[in-house]
């Protein structure tokens, strides 16, 4: 325990460019605070179950899409593994399947994480809720602090110059 | 990117002229390419993947509505074009369908294409949504129907 508050620290990468930015930027709390830092990816099975079952993907599809999904993990994990490791810091990084939201939540309880940073979240332009993103319901249910990181062009100069 | 940021007002067309599947799809990819400025042979290429696609299996619903797709290399970003037909067309469902999903997807990003498609049948699953999706008019009336 580093003795402050956020010592067990989760940023959620989904491929987004967001996401990266919330990567770089949770690489840079993790090591000012010397707090622990997790990165997970979730291979959204959940997603691909349902739209083989609603007809919109057939199964050598929903195979094919697998794949992609797995192999965008492997790189978004790479990718975040070589940003800390450029600023000296240890992380653990884990692709997981499912329902991401749920397997984000998951996470939090069982790893004792008390800081979930995400990428950026969406203006509410619609009340629907089959409309909301992953981001937003993990924003919205999350045990834990989170915190959201703004669209920032100067966050690669400042990740640069640390 | 989420199906409301993918949503553009100018890429809907209300009604749709085509009586047959192909026909739906190439008028959609039309509206598409005129959009973004693409030549007629990347516009063939855009119809060939969708209907290799569909070939695989139909992407009819059951409740009239299809949503076809396809991930293309160099696309900047995912688009989504709505077509609402007035006859019900054949597409390989069950029934005839008349409300058309067309969803062209970058090869890069496969996370953002299944978020998008889960989004469109997450929402087209209700049944009361889909109605007033069936008796919109304009294409004011099917883009209220989504930010409300």
């Amino acid at each position: 325990m580093s003795g402050l508050p956020y010592s067990n620290i989760l940023v959620y990468l989904d491929g987004s460019e967001g996401s990266m930015n919330a990567a770089m930027y949770a690489i840079l709390l993790a090591k000012a605070s010397k707090a622990s830092l997790h990165a997970v990816y979730v291979v959204n099975t959940k997603a691909l179950g349902d739209l083989v079952r609603s007809h919109i993907f057939v199964d050598q599809e929903k195979a094919e899409y697998l794949e992609d999904l797995k192999k965008d993990a492997a790189r978004h994990i790479r990718h975040t593994e070589r940003l800390a490791a450029s600023k000296d810091l240890e992380i653990t990084a884990v692709s997981l399947d499912g329902s991401p939201h749920k397997e984000i939540l998951s996470y939090i309880k069982q790893h004792g994480i008390n800081l979930l940073v995400l990428g950026s979240v969406n203006t509410i332009r619609s009340r629907r809720d089959e409309l909301t993103s992953e981001n937003d319901r993990m924003l919205r249910t999350a045990p834990c602090p989170v915190l959201v990181v703004r669209e920032d062009d100067d966050l690669w100069a400042e990740f640069e110059e640390v | 990117m989420t199906l409301l940021e993918a949503l553009d007002k100018d890429l809907v067309k209300i009604p749709l002229t085509s009586s047959d599947g192909k026909g739906v799809i190439e008028e959609l990819a039309s509206l598409y390419a005129g959009k973004k400025g693409l030549s007629p042979a990347r516009t063939e290429e855009i119809v060939s993947l969708v209907m290799d696609r569909e070939r695989l299996g139909s992407t009819a619903m059951e409740n009239g509505i299809a949503i076809p797709h396809a991930k293309i290399e160099g696309l900047g970003s995912t688009s989504v074009v709505i077509g609402v037909s007035r006859l019900p067309v054949e597409f390989g469902g069950k029934e005839g369908t008349k409300i058309f999903f067309l969803v062209l997807a970058p090869a890069e990003n496969p996370t953002e294409h299944i978020q998008i498609l889960s989004s469109i049948a997450r929402v087209c699953s209700s049944e009361l949504f889909v109605r007033m999706l069936q008796s919109a008019k304009t294409k004011d009336d099917v883009f209220q129907l989504f930010f409300e």
